[in-house]
C-alpha cells in the first residue's frame, strides 16, 4: 500500500536519502533498521510529508486508488491515512492527556466513530484513561510512549509510522508495546517501524530493511534477516 | 483623601485596565503562536477607533453594529498583514519578523498621517454612553461601564474558546510544536492566521473603546497603548493569555493608581513609572508573572 522509489532527500548540505526503494503491504510490519545517522527518522519524515523529496516518487494507496503523496502537503497525508508518531514521542506537554487523543483525531468529525476509537486506545493502553485528565508533560516516559502510540492511533490510520518507540524505555516496556504493535497490525493497520533495537524488531516484522548512509543495503523476512552474518555482526551484536 | 476617591481610582484602573488586556492578549497569542513580537499591533487600535469612526460617519451605523464592524475589520487587518508581511518570512530568524513588524507600522502610521491628517479627530459616540450611571457610591459614565463588560464578554469568549473547542485546542498543540501539529493534520498556517485575526479583533475593539473614553483619535493614538500593553504582556509572561489579561489589568491599576495617589508634581511620570515597573518585574521574575521558564506556551 505504500511505495517509495528512488526517493532522494537532501537535508541542509547533507544527502541523507540517495535513492531508496521501499514497500509497505496492507496488514505486515515492516522495520527498518540501521545506525544513527542512516536515514531511518528521514525516511519517516519523508513519507508524513514534514520533509520534501527533491526526486523520485512516494504513492501510497489506502484503498484500490494510488495517491501521489510525495509533494502533498503533511495534513493531507494524514486524511489519507497515514499516521506518524514521531521520534522522542512529542505528545503536547500543555495539553491533558485526552485532549492529546482528540487532537489526533483533528481531521474526523465522525462522533460516534471517534468515542469507539478513543475506547479501543483506552482498551490498549488503561493507564490513559485513568489519566485523561493530567497535563501531558506529568506522564512518565512509558505513559507518554503510550500516549503517543494513542494520538496516532486516532485518526484511524491504514497505516502507521513509528519511530523508535523503544527509545528510553524499561525492556519490560518496550515488550508490552511490541505486544501491542502486533495487535495493531492483526486489526488491520500496517506499520512501518523504525527501530535502534534490532533484534526485536526482526524478531516482530514480517519483513524489514537495513539503512545504511541514505541506501536500503539489504531487504527481506524479517527473521531471516536475523540470521544474516553481516547484519549479526552490525546490528545484533553476535559473532567476531 | 476619602475611600471615594481611592475607589474611583481604583474603577479607573480596571477601565484602563481592560484596554491595555485587550490588546496585550494579542501580543500573547501572536508571539504564543508564531513567537513575533508584532509591533505593528498597536497601530491596529488606531484602526479599530477609524473603523468604528467611519461607520458612526459614513454608515450611520447603530452602536451595536459599529462594534461588530470594528471586529470584523481588525479581524481583517490582522490576516492581511500576517499574509502579506510575515508568512512570507516562515521560518527566518526571529529578527527578521521583528523588524518587518516596525515596516508595517510605519507603513500605517504613515499611510494614515497621509490620508487622514495627523490631526487629532473628535470621536461620535451615541449620547447615551455619555450618561452617568449610580454604582453605589459613585456616579459612573456609561462607556465606562460599556468597556469594562464589553472587554470581559469578549476575554471570556476568547477563553471559552481557546480551552474548549476543537479549533482552539488546535491552536494551543500548534503554539506547542508546529510540526507535530502538522502530523495531527492541524493546518498551521490558518491556525497563525486566526491567531492574528483574534488578537487583531481584540484590539480594534480597545481601539473603538480608547477613543469612546478620550473622544479624539488620531493616526499615532495606537503608539503608546500599544507599547504599554507590549509591556502588560511581559508582566504577565508574554505568550500566556491568562497572564496578557492579569499583566493588563495590574498595569492599568497601578499606573492610575501611581498618578491618582501621588502628589500631583509627580503625574508626569507616568510613563516613566510603567516602563519602570516593567524593568523591575523581569528583574524578579524574568518570565512574568504567568509565564513558564520553558518554551512551551500556549
Amino acid at each position: 500500500m505504500l511505495w517509495l522509489e528512488d526517493v532522494h532527500v537532501r537535508r541542509g548540505g547533507t544527502h541523507a536519502l540517495r535513492g531508496i526503494d521501499l514497500e509497505v503491504q496492507r496488514g505486515e510490519i515492516v522495520a527498518l533498521i540501521g545506525a544513527n545517522g542512516a536515514g531511518k527518522t528521514t525516511t519517516l519524515l519523508a513519507i508524513s510529508g514534514l520533509l520534501r523529496c527533491q526526486q523520485g516518487r512516494i504513492a501510497f494507496a489506502p484503498e484500490a486508488e494510488r495517491l501521489d503523496i510525495a509533494r502533498m502537503r503533511a495534513e493531507r497525508i494524514v486524511a489519507a491515512g497515514i499516521s506518524h508518531c514521531p521520534e522522542g514521542r512529542q505528545i503536547f506537554g500543555n495539553l491533558s492527556v485526552s485532549e492529546n487523543l482528540m487532537v489526533g483525531a483533528y481531521l474526523r468529525g465522525d462522533r460516534g466513530g471517534i468515542e469507539r476509537d478513543l475506547a479501543a486506545v483506552h482498551g490498549l493502553f488503561p493507564i490513559l484513561a485513568t489519566r485523561a485528565a493530567l497535563p501531558g508533560n506529568r506522564l512518565s516516559g512509558g505513559e507518554q510512549m503510550m500516549l503517543a502510540i494513542g494520538r496516532a492511533l486516532m485518526s484511524r490510520p491504514k497505516l502507521l509510522l513509528l519511530d523508535e518507540p523503544s527509545l528510553g524505555l524499561a525492556p519490560q516496556l518496550v515488550e508490552q508495546i511490541f505486544d501491542i504493535l502486533q495487535r495493531i497490525r492483526d486489526e488491520g493497520t500496517a506499520v512501518l517501524l523504525v527501530e535502534q533495537n534490532a533484534a526485536m524488531a526482526l524478531d516482530l516484522a514480517d519483513r524489514a530493511y537495513v539503512l545504511e548512509t541514505g541506501l536500503i543495503k539489504l531487504a527481506g523476512d524479517g527473521k531471516a534477516l536475523a540470521r544474516n552474518v553481516d547484519v549479526q555482526r552490525a546490528y545484533l551484536g553476535v559473532g567476531p | 483623601m476619602t475611600s471615594a476617591y481611592v475607589l474611583e481610582q481604583i474603577i479607573n484602573g480596571i477601565i484602563l485596565g481592560s484596554m491595555y488586556a485587550l490588546i496585550a492578549i494579542g501580543f500573547s497569542l501572536i508571539y504564543g503562536i508564531v513567537r513575533l513580537i508584532n509591533f505593528a499591533h498597536g497601530d491596529i487600535v488606531t484602526i479599530g477607533a477609524f473603523a468604528m469612526l467611519g461607520s458612526v460617519v459614513a454608515l450611520n451605523a447603530p452602536f451595536w453594529l459599529s462594534v461588530i464592524i470594528v471586529l470584523i475589520v481588525g479581524a481583517g487587518v490582522g490576516m492581511l498583514i500576517e499574509r502579506i508581511a510575515f508568512r512570507p518570512m516562515r521560518g527566518a530568524p526571529q529578527v527578521t519578523g521583528f523588524i518587518a513588524s516596525l515596516a508595517v507600522a510605519i507603513i500605517i502610521e504613515n499611510l494614515g498621517i497621509m490620508t487622514l491628517t495627523a490631526q487629532p479627530r473628535n470621536f461620535i459616540v451615541p449620547a447615551w454612553l455619555g450618561t452617568f450611571i449610580p454604582l453605589g457610591p459613585l456616579q459612573v459614565r456609561a462607556i465606562d461601564l460599556a468597556i469594562v463588560i464589553m472587554a470581559i464578554v469578549l476575554m471570556a469568549a476568547l477563553a471559552l474558546f481557546v480551552r474548549f473547542t476543537k479549533v482552539g485546542m488546535a491552536m494551543r498543540a500548534t503554539a506547542e510544536n508546529y510540526n507535530v501539529a502538522r502530523l495531527m493534520g492541524i493546518n498551521i498556517d490558518r491556525m497563525i492566521m486566526l491567531a492574528f485575526a483574534i488578537g487583531s479583533a481584540l484590539a480594534a475593539a480597545a481601539g473603538l473603546m480608547w477613543g469612546s473614553k478620550y473622544s479624539q483619535i488620531s493616526p499615532l493614538m495606537g503608539l503608546i497603548p500599544g507599547l504599554k500593553a507590549f509591556v502588560a504582556a511581559v508582566i504577565g509572561g508574554v505568550g500566556s493569555i491568562s497572564g496578557a489579561m492579569l499583566g493588563g489589568y495590574v498595569l492599568g491599576l497601578a499606573e492610575v493608581l501611581f498618578v491618582g495617589l501621588l502628589p500631583p508634581e509627580y503625574s508626569g511620570y507616568r510613563n516613566v513609572f510603567v516602563f519602570t515597573t516593567l524593568i523591575v518585574i523581569l528583574l524578579v521574575m524574568p518570565n512574568g508573572l504567568l509565564g513558564r521558564s520553558t518554551e512551551e506556551r500556549a
